[in-house]
């Protein structure tokens, strides 16, 4: 029988308070000035896609106040005229009937979603009357900050700065931190780009650019092997960019640092490498020879279960191709303990073949050192340490990136003070830390919880006041570069309800926390007027066309000769700051945690409809997405007794979760994944509640002490069918 | 863009990730309701077994064949295949009868059973954005691909492309432009490296599947204009036999009277 | 002119007659919901099997039996033979009764019945359906006319009855001709279908195979509606009549056998034959059950003097070629999916209540009308 619930008309939502067609609303009026929107109302607005970092450029087309389809700008070189899946549901994210659309004040138990609406005022005072109260009682060190990566970060941080307090939260440790670090100590750099215009031979460690899409690399990595470029994959799983690689490696979990040392161990015995560029770009290479030796193709076969042949063959072929060779530093690199070591391996496979200038380049970092800001004083210094320790007990890591789990359970410990406050933004902790229940316990020690949010996910659920921020297609943010250009993130629709951009938010606390001289803007456009100062654009034309080029400041740097920001000066295969601290310097084997007999290693990876633990509750995405269910080898599932679509019981040593199986031929024996973002616990979710299992629920907390990485692949569950009463 | 004579897409499995942009931008562009989708996938995605594996999938819909079952079979001609390209309908002239949903050898339309008389039931499928191609776009699947699996164009330069493709990687592809033949030719072209039905396509020959419904329909009058005729005359036929067999027995009957008379 | 009714007051309230009602109830309301919240919320009926129980059942199975008018219309007309003028009555109003009944199945399965006088000012001249439903229309109204004289002498309109007798046969021939097109028509529905429907049954001569087999089937429908309106009208049974009939049912199943099996040696199907699991199953039930097993019986004297011979050989011809029917518009068609269809009770009550109408009217005709009489020439 069909469903006869009828869901038409999914852009006639509540909450649109589109105005009519009579009196053109502020953006549309705007827009209309600067030549986008026609009398009609209906036109294009440039602006940035928010529905994952990538952050691609985005053409909103809207029609009477409202936005009825989205398209990439050919202008912006992350989009290059195209859109990911994500960004084309990103209508729906801003229509979603769940949005929060006025500030939330608690009124039930904290996790009942009890909340009764309030006014900005009353909100907003309520927020900076409870942040004073601790940082008055405890310090500012007391009230946490944690933020996930976007555009308006900067005034974040401005205000966790001008308030006080060294707490800050990120998901990096939960996502890149072994890859950043690795980076950091061989280039002096994050990350270097990657150009796949002329690359022959590709080895993606994981990486599983087909579904953890970055819109305009996954579309060259495509456009490479379309010419016939060779790409090899590492993945216990056949993702869908196993589909496209010439090879797929069904590596064992946790060993892909043995099959790099392999590599490294053929290409510098048998004298495969780029010798000209290594003695003059690198240090270190005599200690890596030395130290590589035991690792041979035969030694790695046994540990990653691929033939040394294939490791040996795959070394030539690698090397042959020379400074045409690319090895993906990866992306995602939070696996196991061993990957910090993985991903210095890695960087000097690259190293060792030479392909700096060619497939690895300056990093096009998101610097807007050419934009201006408004003043501020200096900030308060800060004496208390901060919680997710670093530096005192992870001194590789960047303060901007911090160690997130390690927050998390110091919050818990106590150690070495009690956090009393925690302010979430864009953000969803309670799903994204690892072992889900420990996370609800720091929440609970919290005296305050403030989130700001679109929607109302977990972590606002667990709040005391949510602010609604407008959506990123209501709002304003703080310009972003690309390269040499600049692009505005514009309202291409009026907010929605109360809602309000985060520059406001932020300023409007700013002035209840008596840290306004730290918020010197009138508003939205303000801010951006100062930004542009510097430059000759104004903040008409940069919103009519929706991007500038700025001078070519970095031509020059091209014809400089290759430079990295370390203790030498050049890639340093062998570690000064390693060395110095008393760390392996070079990359040096670690043996994984394996499962015991009858656990699985539990997986986890990214698909191309979800991004992370805020999208699940799109409906456009949902409609399109294959139901979560974990991924069993389909032999092993039917020698134990399971079928496809089953129910059955995960555990793991922290948590267990129930869910429906896959029996599946793309996985190892020894595997089952499980894709993360779902088992949300927001009844104000109203798509999301229920759908799917949290892997956060069974995650284990490991990190790694050299990159505070976080190790999500080290957790072992075992499953059972869950035998119905 | 220019306009151009016929419009295709040109489709090729191994640029598809199937990551199903191009069934949201669908979704989104043409208002497709939540319990309905003009673009979905077919093929079954995983091929073989662990460890040798393989992917395919495509993103399916309306081939916008050159001859068009849909357009030969509906009662009252809703359907209808524009020069330009695409396969179009017209919602005013719909019954609802749905006889283009069996017609259709790909399976494509799809029907709003969701709808009572007040909503008007109608058949929905993909018509190649239409509104777009009317202000210059390509269709908005097309627009969105971040691969470009999906390309558009004139259906004789993507036909031309999709060999040269071929020729450029002999082993890459199954040496087949999938659509260029079938049914008559469609404006949906197929590359393919896996055999086109594990993608969910079926196997048509190069006769299109209205060929012979055609031609027994345009027999049709002649028929019953024939039968008619014959009909009417063995009618005529056997009442002059029977008229004839009266008029002898009554003869008879009379020649019987007058000889009794006679006697 | 003075309308002459008599009610029989033992028509009322017998068992059959509520049931009947009952049916008709339960589908009248069940149809009201179809035309408020869709099809969907009455019916199993998906995307890939858009046609099921109702096109099977009312439409095709409808048609087919509903031949049995133009059987008789061309045995008694074209071919003069009087002696069967006591079956034809019966069978004209069977055939009309029948056709009105498809009419209202359509009226609900249609997407949009309120539109469905669109075929006669849009029309698209490759379309076989246009064909079948112009031809479905006109026959009605053609039937109409020729059941007309026994409403006409059922109400004492005698002169009118009269009028309508003496101008028949143009309508007779027309009645022939459509019934042709359209009975072929239904199979030609599937030509458009080569790829979807089994081997063992497409064929460019579709339209060919259903004329043949809706003679058969008219044939049996003749034979099977005289068994049971001697039976429950407490008559007695044209035996004499009905053995006639018999006797041609081997010569026409015959043909359609030839028909059948020379086109499957032609197209090289024969590979099929055993070889198609459930097809194989589907094709030879309808083949021994429709076909094979009524062509033997009625090869005896015997069988087609006796009452229940006649009955039983004409029922199972009837639920073979049934069969055949949901064969060809349901059973054998390869479907986009491995979910069956099943129809839900709601659509089958649907037909429950159109097929029960369909019994009450004809007895109501069969009490109040002069259906078993016939005019003297």
């Amino acid at each position: 029988m069909t469903n006869t619930l009828s869901r038409r008309d999914f852009l006639k939502l509540s909450g649109a308070a589109a105005l009519g067609g009579f009196i053109p609303p502020q953006a549309a009026h705007a827009a209309h000035k600067a030549g986008q929107i026609n009398a009609k109302g209906e036109g294009y607005i440039s602006t940035l896609c928010e529905m994952c970092v990538w952050r691609c450029g985005v053409l909103a087309k809207v029609k009477e106040g409202r936005v009825v389809k989205l398209e990439g700008n050919p202008e912006h070189a992350h989009a290059r005229g195209n859109l990911c899946p994500r960004g084309q549901a990103g209508v729906m994210t801003t229509y979603d009937p769940d949005r929060v659309l006025t500030p939330l004040i608690r009124v039930g138990k904290r996790g009942e979603g009890k909340f009764r609406k309030a006014s900005w005022e009353e909100a907003l005072d309520l927020v900076a009357e409870n942040m004073l109260s601790i940082k008055q009682k405890y310090g500012a060190e007391a009230m946490v900050f944690s933020s996930t990566h976007n555009l308006s970060q900067v005034q974040f941080e401005n205000l966790l700065q001008a308030f006080g307090s060294p707490n800050y939260g990120t998901q990096r440790s939960l996502c890149f931190n072994a890859m950043i670090v690795s980076n950091l100590m061989t280039y002096g750099m994050e990350e270097p780009a990657r150009d796949y215009s002329q690359v022959k031979y590709i080895i993606l460690t994981g990486r599983n650019l087909a579904e953890a899409i970055s819109n305009s690399e996954t579309g060259d990595l495509i456009q490479a092997i379309d010419r016939g470029a060779k790409m090899i994959y590492l993945d216990p799983r056949h993702t869908k960019t196993a589909g496209k690689a010439a090879e797929w490696l069904a590596i064992r979990p946790g060993t892909d640092l043995a099959f790099h040392l392999a590599l490294i161990n053929v290409i510098v015995t048998e004298k495969l490498y780029n010798q000209n560029f290594v003695s003059q770009y690198t240090t270190g290479f005599d200690e890596l020879a030395n130290s590589v030796r035991a690792y041979t193709p035969e030694w790695a076969a046994t540990l990653t279960e691929i033939p040394a042949e294939t490791i040996r063959r795959i070394a030539h072929e690698f090397s042959a191709a020379g400074s045409y060779a690319l090895a993906h530093n990866g992306w995602r690199t939070s696996n196991f303990v061993n990957s910090f070591q993985t991903e210095r391996a890695i960087t000097i496979l690259n190293a060792l073949v030479g392909n700096w200038g060619t497939m690895m380049l300056a990093g096009a970092g998101e610097e807007s050192g050419a934009l201006g800001k408004p003043p501020q004083p200096a900030y308060p210094r800060v004496a208390a340490t901060r919680l997710d320790g670093v530096p005192w007990k992870y001194p590789f890591v960047p303060l901007k990136i911090g160690v997130f789990q390690q927050l998390r359970d110091s919050i818990l410990s106590e150690e070495p003070y009690a956090a009393h406050g925690w302010f979430t933004s864009r953000q969803n902790p309670v799903l994204s830390l690892p072992d889900r229940q420990r996370t609800l316990q720091a929440f609970a020690k919290m005296d305050f919880v403030v989130t700001v949010d679109i929607i109302m996910n977990d972590t606002a659920w667990f709040s005391d006041v949510v602010l609604p921020e407008a959506s990123y297609l209501e709002r304003f943010d703080p310009l972003a570069m690309l390269g040499n250009r600049i692009f505005i993130r514009q309202p291409v629709i009026e907010p929605q309800g109360e809602a309000r951009s985060a520059l406001w938010i932020y300023k409007q606390l700013g002035q209840r926390l008596g840290i306004s001289d730290f918020f010197q803007y009138k508003d939205e456009e303000d801010y951006l007027r100062q930004q542009l100062a510097p430059t000759r654009v104004s903040l008409e034309e940069l919103r009519a066309s929706g991007y500038a080029d700025m001078s070519q400041t970095k031509k020059s740097e091209a014809n400089k000769a290759p430079h990295w920001n370390t203790p030498s000066g050049k890639i340093e295969i062998k570690s000064a700051l390693l060395a110095k601290a008393g760390y392996a310097a070079l990359p040096a084997w670690e043996e994984p945690l394996a499962p015991r007999g009858g656990q699985f290693y539990l997986l986890t990876g990214k698909g191309a409809r979800q991004t992370q633990f805020g999208t699940q509750n799109n409906k456009l995405l949902h409609k399109y997405e294959d139901e979560q269910r974990l991924w069993m080898n389909a032999k092993t599932a039917a020698s134990l007794g399971l079928k496809d679509n089953d129910l059955v019981e995960v555990k793991s040593e922290v948590g267990k979760v129930y869910v429906k199986l896959e029996a599946t031929q793309a996985i190892r024996p020894d595997c089952v994944y499980l894709m993360p973002g779902f088992g949300h616990i927001s009844k104000g979710l109203t798509t999301a509640y229920g759908l799917g299992a949290s892997d956060s629920d069974l995650h284990i907390t490991y990190t790694d002490p050299v990159s505070g990485s976080q190790a999500l692949s080290q957790t072992f569950v075992t499953v059972k069918k869950v035998e119905r009463s | 863009m220019k306009p151009i004579k016929q419009y295709a897409y040109l489709f090729d499995t191994t640029r598809c990730i199937d990551c199903r942009a191009c069934m949201i931008a669908c979704t989104v562009e043409n208002q497709v309701p939540m319990n309905d989708s003009y673009i979905w996938v077919a093929g079954k995605d995983v091929i073989g077994e662990y460890p040798n594996l393989k992917r395919a999938t495509m993103p399916y819909h309306c081939m916008h064949c050159l001859e068009p079952s849909c357009a030969s079979a509906c009662i009252v001609g809703a359907w209808q295949k524009r020069e330009d390209g695409p396969v179009v309908y017209d919602d005013t002239k719909c019954i609802g009868c749905r006889y283009c949903m069996n017609a259709c050898p790909f399976d494509v339309p799809h029907f709003e059973w969701d709808k009572g008389i007040a909503g008007g039931a109608l058949i929905t499928k993909c018509q190649m954005c239409k509104q777009r191609l009317e202000v210059g776009q390509e269709p908005a699947c097309v627009q969105t691909c971040p691969t470009g699996a999906l390309t558009f164009g004139e259906r004789q330069e993507l036909i031309a492309e999709a060999h040269k493709r071929i020729n450029t990687h002999p082993t890459r592809y199954i040496n087949h432009v999938y659509g260029e033949t079938e049914n008559g030719g469609t404006s949906y072209l197929i590359l393919s490296h896996v055999p086109f039905k594990e993608l969910g396509l079926p196997e048509i020959a190069p006769t299109p599947v209205n060929a012979v419904s055609e031609t027994v329909m345009s027999g049709t009058l002649p028929f019953a204009f024939t039968w008619g005729a014959v009909l009417t005359g063995v009618a005529l036929l056997v009442r002059l036999r029977n008229r004839g067999k009266e008029i002898a027995a009554a003869e008879v009957i009379e020649t019987e009277k007058s000889t009794e008379e006679t006697k | 002119m003075k309308m002459y009714i008599a009610l029989n007051p033992r028509l009322r309230l017998t068992p059959l007659v509520w049931v009947l009602l009952t049916l008709m109830s339960v589908g009248f309301v069940v149809a009201m919901i179809r035309y408020v919240n869709g099809i969907g919320a009455i019916s199993n009926l998906t995307n890939a099997y858009s046609w099921g129980f109702w096109i099977s059942f009312d439409l095709y199975t409808g048609v087919a039996i509903g031949s049995g008018a133009f059987i008789m219309a061309s045995i008694v007309y074209i071919f003069d033979l009087k002696e069967f003028r006591p079956l034809l009555r019966s069978a004209v109003l069977t055939g009309f009764i029948g056709y009105i009944m498809v009419i209202i199945a359509l009226l609900v399965d249609l997407g949009r019945p309120e539109r469905i006088w669109h075929m006669m000012i849009y029309q698209n001249h490759t379309s076989i359906l246009l064909e079948i439903g112009i031809c479905v229309m006109s026959y009605t109204a053609v039937l109409a006319i020729e059941f007309a004289p026994v409403v006409f002498e059922g109400i004492k309109w005698q002169k009118f009855a009269q009028l309508i007798h003496r101008f028949i046969m143009p309508f007779v021939i027309l009645g022939v001709v459509l019934s042709t097109l359209h009975q072929s028509s239904l199979g030609s529905l599937q030509l458009i279908q080569p790829t979807k429907l089994h081997p063992l049954w497409w064929t460019p001569l579709l339209p060919l195979m259903f004329f043949s087999s809706a003679v058969c089937i008219g044939l049996a429908m003749i034979i099977f509606e005289s068994s049971l309106s001697s039976r429950a009208f407490g008559r007695g049974l044209e035996t004499h009549l009905l053995e006639k009939l018999a006797k041609a049912l081997p010569i026409a199943l015959g043909i359609y056998l030839i028909l059948k099996f020379g086109d499957l040696a032609f197209s090289g199907d024969f590979q099929y034959l055993f070889t198609s699991g459930t097809m194989s199953w589907l094709f030879w039930g309808e083949i021994i059950i429709g076909v094979l097993i009524p062509l033997f019986m009625f090869l005896f004297k015997r069988v087609r003097q006796s009452p229940s011979g006649l009955l039983f050989g004409a029922v199972t011809l009837l639920l073979g070629m049934i069969l055949n029917r949901f064969n060809v518009s349901w059973f054998a068609i390869s479907r986009s999916t491995d979910i069956v269809y099943f129809p839900s009770w709601m659509e089958v009550s649907i037909s429950a209540a159109i097929f029960a109408a369909g019994i009450l009217a004809f007895g109501l005709a069969a009490r109040y009308l002069p259906l078993f009489e016939h005019e003297e020439s």
